[in-house]
């Protein structure tokens, strides 16, 4: 297993390292513009007080939301939501490949005449993008790190929560499109249903925040589970948003599995 | 060594799979399976590898089941598919070394004389070779391991005659040093050279076990002649046509019997070939021939 994952890993270098530049250099630059806005936070803020509280809200500027004349509030605001719509867009894509692309491709034939069970093969891919979705929060950590440092006191919980919640929800989009990967093996077609996750659940996301009526629907949108206002106030996710998303990894990789021993590869 | 007990496997899409296929495969045999596209050759390759999973019957390789010991069958199993799909982006030194790294240790000397042996250039990215040298990594991939049994489906598609050759003569090697091999092929001629017996599998149902020596006796020629006398249609010709002047029937009869037949005939034009497979299939094995 040690080899297929290594192996898998050098595969998709290249792609790791061309998104964890695209997320960390968003992250980068809403931080570089961070003191250009910091002396009009007043002026703003004025601006969006024509703005309903919902719509506020939404965007976590709302009453008891986050302080965007604050680096962390506007980190909050600013840079957080792409590092999420971002990275989720890269999990979901390499989560619903990783394996899907063995059937594509027909290489499968090839792994599965090798003395390796599917369950390693899936628990070893499985693996490999745990890990590359570490690396890439752990990079982007690295950027909040350097620019909370130089902006003022860095504040470890903040941080460490602005760099690694969003590997949740990363896990989130990866687990489920692994597991939607089982069956639908044309790459393309999972990763259409992949990134429909990604986006249609942040569309969900705002619905529960715009509206009362739809105020529920929060439980099921990963963007909640993670959300900066969370973080920012609380230093914290919250236990049943971080259940809810283990059991939703969790349950996703076991459906992988449990349908993937049994299934006719008939690539 | 390869033993199939009334295996059966059918698709849910697709009608056809096997059915009730039953054969057995002796140590240091080369076993060749023969039938035309879409007849099952695949599909029974597939379910001994667990690619896909038998509807009923079952399987054993060394004694071990198909199903529950897949992953120990593997490791005495070499494979050539018949269509090479493996990772474009790999060079091939890469690609062989990670085929044996499921196997534990590579053993050079047998990585370097098979790479000689087949010319093979070890610099280049998979995706860069055309199908014939696909063909070569597939083979030094599944000969480097030590297989106790190779299963090869339509192993020689795609390589040219000289390459072929190399090949027939590696497998002889491995046959005697023991090892057991399921061919599977379309043609009939480079079965017949290699193989000890021949299995036909005709709609997913093996219809015809026999040596190859019994299958050269009985064999059938495909006659065509151009001649404007008239002569008896016997028993032994079978889908007789006429076009144009010229008769063509398969010949299932004794030689002999034949020659002295055109002997008396005013003859134009003659051909005596070896029929194609199809042929042997529609008129020679018919399902009420066989068994």
């Amino acid at each position: 297993m040690k080899r297929l994952m290594i192996t898998e890993f050098r595969r998709n270098l290249k792609s790791l390292i061309l998104w964890t530049s695209i997320v960390a250099g968003m992250a980068a630059l809403m931080l570089l513009m961070y003191p250009a806005f910091k002396d009009t936070f007043a002026q703003l803020e004025d601006l969006l007080s024509v703005y309903p509280e919902e719509f506020l809200e939404a965007f976590g500027m709302g009453e008891g939301g986050l302080d965007m004349s604050d680096f962390y509030g506007w980190f909050g605001v600013e840079g957080y939501l792409f590092v999420n719509l971002i990275g989720g867009s890269y999990a979901a894509i390499l989560g619903g490949s990783i394996l899907s692309k063995e059937e594509d491709d027909k290489t499968i034939e090839f792994l599965l005449s090798k003395p390796i069970s599917r369950s390693r093969i899936l628990f070893g891919k499985a693996g490999v993008v745990a890990l590359n979705l570490i690396l890439l929060n752990t990079f982007v950590g690295i950027v909040l790190l350097i620019a909370f440092t130089i902006y003022g006191d860095l504040n470890v919980p903040v941080w460490l929560l602005y760099s690694y919640a969003p590997f949740i929800l990363q896990m989130i989009f990866a687990s489920i499109s692994f597991f939607i990967s089982v069956f639908v093996t044309k790459s393309r077609k999972v990763l259409s249903i992949g990134l429909g996750f990604v986006i249609g659940l942040y569309v969900v996301d705002l619905i529960s925040k715009l509206t009362e009526e739809f105020e529920y629907l929060k439980y099921i949108t990963p963007y909640e589970y993670i959300n900066a206002v969370t973080i920012v106030n609380d230093e914290m996710i919250k236990p049943l948003y971080l259940l809810i998303s283990i059991l939703m990894i969790g349950l996703s990789f076991f459906g992988a599995w449990y349908f993937y021993r049994k299934k006719d590869i008939t690539a | 060594m390869i033993k199939l007990d009334a295996l059966t496997k059918y698709y849910k899409k697709h009608a056809r799979g096997i059915l009730d296929v039953s054969l057995e495969i002796k140590k240091g045999e080369i076993f060749g399976f023969i039938g035309p596209n879409g007849a099952g050759k695949s599909t029974t390759v597939r379910t001994l590898l667990n690619l896909i999973f038998p509807t009923s019957g079952t399987a054993t390789i060394d004694g071990l089941d198909i199903v529950s010991d897949t992953i120990e069958i593997r490791k005495r199993v070499g494979y050539i598919p018949s269509e090479v799909n493996f990772y474009g982006d790999m060079y091939v030194k890469d690609f062989i070394l990670y085929a044996c790294s499921f196997h534990g240790e590579i053993d050079q000397v047998l990585m370097d004389s098979l790479v000689d042996k087949l010319e093979l250039d070890l610099t280049r990215k998979i995706e860069d070779l055309s199908f014939g040298n696909k063909k070569k990594v597939a083979i030094v991939a599944a000969l480097i391991t030590h297989p106790k049994i190779l299963i090869l489906d339509e192993p020689t598609s795609g390589l040219d005659p000289l390459m072929q050759n190399m090949f027939f003569q590696l497998l002889e090697t491995e046959k005697k040093n023991g090892t057991t091999i399921f061919f599977s092929s379309h043609n009939l001629s480079e079965v017949q050279r290699i193989c000890d017996r021949v299995g036909i599998i005709k709609e997913g149902r093996l219809v015809k076990v026999e040596s190859v020596e019994d299958i050269m006796k009985t064999r059938a020629k495909t006659v065509r002649i151009k001649t404007n006398d008239v002569f008896d249609i016997t028993d032994d010709m079978v889908n007789v046509e006429h076009l144009n002047g010229t008769v063509s029937f398969v010949y299932k009869g004794e030689m002999k019997s034949l020659m002295k037949m055109l002997s008396i005939l005013e003859i134009e034009d003659l051909s005596i070939t070896e029929p194609a497979l199809e042929e042997i299939f529609m008129h020679y094995y018919e399902r009420e021939d066989v068994k």
